[in-house]
């Protein structure tokens, strides 16, 4: 027999391969991960009020269009591309607008007035971008009244305006936006539904997933990946490195189509990345844990997707967390979901980064080094050569 | 010529439960090595120690001369193990699955390809490649089964019990593809239910029994330990005792013996040559009406040493 050429095992590539391929071969589960989601993001969404039908960002405008401000920044906000002007009748039904998702903001144009009210909800990701849209425009017109206005004092021509003009877009800011919270808290929909959803299917697909890790016990293939000239620990970490990227997978898909298909803001994309990565540590070392202790397949997605609905529950992922009452909402702050939610909706806030979160990454963190720790110490002791 | 596998000493206990005591043998180059013994013996104990699944509480394995206790990655390049059960992804086509064990076994890319090829080619699955596991016949998976662990060429192949639940015709690809690794220099460990196949592929066998080994020797040898009588069973009509008492003293009889049935078992020398003198001898007291002849073979031998068929 002539001598193979023989490289380095590669146990983690081989592992990480195979647990992938064997994932795109369930039909069931992808439907979970690539389907599920949206349905439930798109429904959810519409039922508290993230279902708009507009082309641009819906921004609702109380104004008198007689009034020259007004008349000005409602031809700004009318040329904007990512917005559509929808006019309301009363600052009260725009506030409600607002609150219930119909609008993604709103503006307050008294008559004869330069203080504009900009209404939004806070952490409202359509919001947030409606408001720099809204800013845009009204900086725009304020930069023109206050050259029109220099202008006319120094007695200057046209040529003159053009340079009163430039210095007038640099103080724009004399025309103030009063920044008010209609909400009280969270956002509503697609703005909300999105990250919980994140987390919830993040959550319940990796514990689904748990199913192909006790099946690969029970075949013997981790007994027979261990007769390899392989470490065992390279063997453990390509189970996990396996559920981490199915975890992580989930949640970039969820971000990605929900933003482009959604309009979702998720915010700063590295602190973004740090909570979703960490939450996604958390879910393997939950699927991982799960796996390893369960005897039968059948058991994982039993026991795995209901408690991760439960969780979901606690959490707010299921609907909004003003629903839930301060009990419930306390009691989910024991588990990772509500911590997750907590700091995916303070990033969508604009100007938010990884500061603002740390203290949620840190228990998500706690939570991750708890359930990868207990589960690599279950994993270890069923696997140990004795 | 270095022993591709050695083991010597091997103990293991499960609390006052003694799984496998001062079990040793050694495998040389080419050879093909038959362990038999019923179940519970220690067979797969055995096994699980040499493939370093477990450790022993005492003795040594040594692969192509390398301790597997003190360098087990080395040692373990050099064994390939097919598993009793089927341990395969049944998600994955035959060939993602070979694959997967090519990687762990660190082939590089294009011999890993190629590679496969020869051992699908092997086990007669080239056609069926690419298709999945779980659409596979049970013979089938147990080829492929048997393939992943030919992938990296092992000086030293390990099976337990390859061909539990297989086809006739698969059965035979099977053997006849060990038969041929064997020619080519691949020494194997063979455990089986099926004496006819030991029979056929081991030039050695070990027979062990409540973890120990109690015979060792190549299949000639072994069957001599149980003498070359033949045990010859007669069922008879009439005057059993006087029948009975006539078998006893015809030449060449060694044992006789009566059951409750009425019927005789003889051990007797050439007792195949000796039925015409048997059923001549009974004349006048009883007629036979039923003879069996049963030849020493590895099946005997094991009845002899155990005191169990081997498929108990």
């Amino acid at each position: 027999m002539n001598p193979l050429p023989r490289g380095r095992p590669r146990p983690v590539t081989a592992l990480v391969a195979a647990n992938l391929r064997r994932l795109t071969r369930d039909r069931v589960g992808l439907f979970f991960i690539v389907i599920m989601p949206f349905v439930s993001i798109v429904f959810v969404g519409m039922a508290i009020g993230g279902a708009t039908g507009a082309a641009g960002l819906p921004v609702g405008v109380v104004a008198d269009e007689r009034d020259p401000v007004a008349a000005a920044v409602l031809a700004e906000l009318r040329g904007h591309p990512d917005l559509e002007v929808v006019p309301v009748d009363t600052p009260d039904g725009l506030r409600s607008g607002v609150r219930e998702g119909a609008l993604a903001a709103g503006l307050v144009i008294p008559s004869g007035s330069t203080r504009l009210e900009l209404v939004l909800a806070q952490a409202n990701g359509s919001g947030m971008a409606a408001r720099s849209a809204v800013d845009v425009s009204v900086g725009r017109v304020a930069a023109v009244l206050e050259a029109t206005r220099a202008a006319r004092a120094a007695g200057a021509g046209e040529a003159q305006a053009a340079e009163y003009v430039r210095q007038a877009q640099a103080e724009g800011g004399r025309v103030a936006v009063t920044d008010v919270a209609t909400g009280g808290g969270d956002p509503g929909g697609f703005a909300y539904t999105a990250p919980a959803n994140l987390l919830l299917f993040t959550f319940i697909n990796s514990m689904a997933v748990a199913a192909a890790l006790v099946e690969s016990r029970r075949l013997g293939m981790l007994q027979r990946a261990l007769t390899a000239p392989v470490p065992r620990r390279s063997v453990l970490f390509g189970e996990v490195v396996s559920r981490f990227l199915v975890a992580a997978a989930q949640a970039v898909l969820i971000m990605v189509v929900s933003s482009l298909a959604f309009g979702v803001s998720w915010g700063d994309p590295f602190a973004v990345a740090v909570v979703v990565g960490v939450f996604a540590l958390v879910a393997t070392g939950a699927a991982v844990l799960v796996g390893t202790l369960l005897r039968s397949p059948d058991q994982a997605p039993a026991i795995g997707p209901p408690l991760g609905v439960v969780l979901g529950m606690l959490g707010g992922c299921l609907w909004p967390r003003e629903a839930s009452g301060e009990v419930i909402n306390a009691i989910g702050h024991a588990f990772p979901h509500a911590w997750g939610m907590d700091a995916l909706l303070a990033l969508a806030r604009p100007g938010t980064g990884l500061g603002a979160v740390l203290p949620e990454v840190a228990v998500l963190t706690g939570m991750a080094v708890l359930l990868l720790g207990g589960s690599l110490i279950v994993f270890d002791r069923r696997t140990r050569i004795t | 010529m270095t022993a591709t596998l050695t083991c010597e000493g091997l103990r293991k206990r499960y609390g006052d439960v003694t799984a496998v005591e001062d079990v040793g043998f050694s495998i040389a180059p080419g050879q093909a090595y038959g362990l038999l013994g019923p179940n519970g013996a220690g067979k797969t104990t055995t096994i699980s120690i040499l493939v370093g699944l477990l450790r022993p509480d005492a003795g040594t394995v040594l692969v192509g001369g390398t301790d597997l206790a003190a360098d087990p990655r080395r040692a373990k390049a050099a064994i390939g193990y097919v598993p009793q059960e089927i341990a395969l992804y049944p998600e994955l086509t035959g060939r993602e699955n070979l694959r997967f064990f090519g990687r762990l076994f660190g082939l590089p890319r294009r011999a890993l390809a190629a590679r496969i090829e020869e051992v699908l080619d092997l086990i007669g699955l080239t056609d069926r490649a690419d298709g999945r596991l779980d659409t596979y016949s049970g013979g089938m998976r147990r080829r492929i089964n048997i393939g992943a662990a030919l992938l990296h060429r092992p000086a030293v192949l390990i099976l337990d019990e390859p061909t539990v639940g297989v086809d006739p015709q698969s059965r035979k690809a099977i053997l006849d593809g060990l038969e041929l690794l064997v020619r080519e220099g691949m020494s194997l460990l063979y455990t089986s239910h099926y004496m006819e196949e030991v029979e056929r592929i081991c030039d050695r066998v070990a027979i062990i029994d409540h973890g120990r080994i109690i015979a060792e020797g190549t299949r000639r040898e072994l069957i001599a330990m149980v003498g070359t009588a033949d045990k010859v069973e007669l069922v008879l009509d009439g005057d059993v005792p006087a029948a009975f008492a006539k078998l006893r003293a015809v030449e060449g009889v060694v044992e006789a013996a009566r059951t409750e049935d009425g019927s005789v078992r003889l051990i007797a020398e050439g007792g195949r040559y000796l039925l015409p003198a048997l059923i001549t001898a009974v004349e006048g007291s009883a007629t036979v009406t039923a003879t069996q002849v049963i030849e020493p073979d590895l099946e005997a031998t094991f009845l002899h040493l155990t005191g169990a068929s081997l498929r108990d």
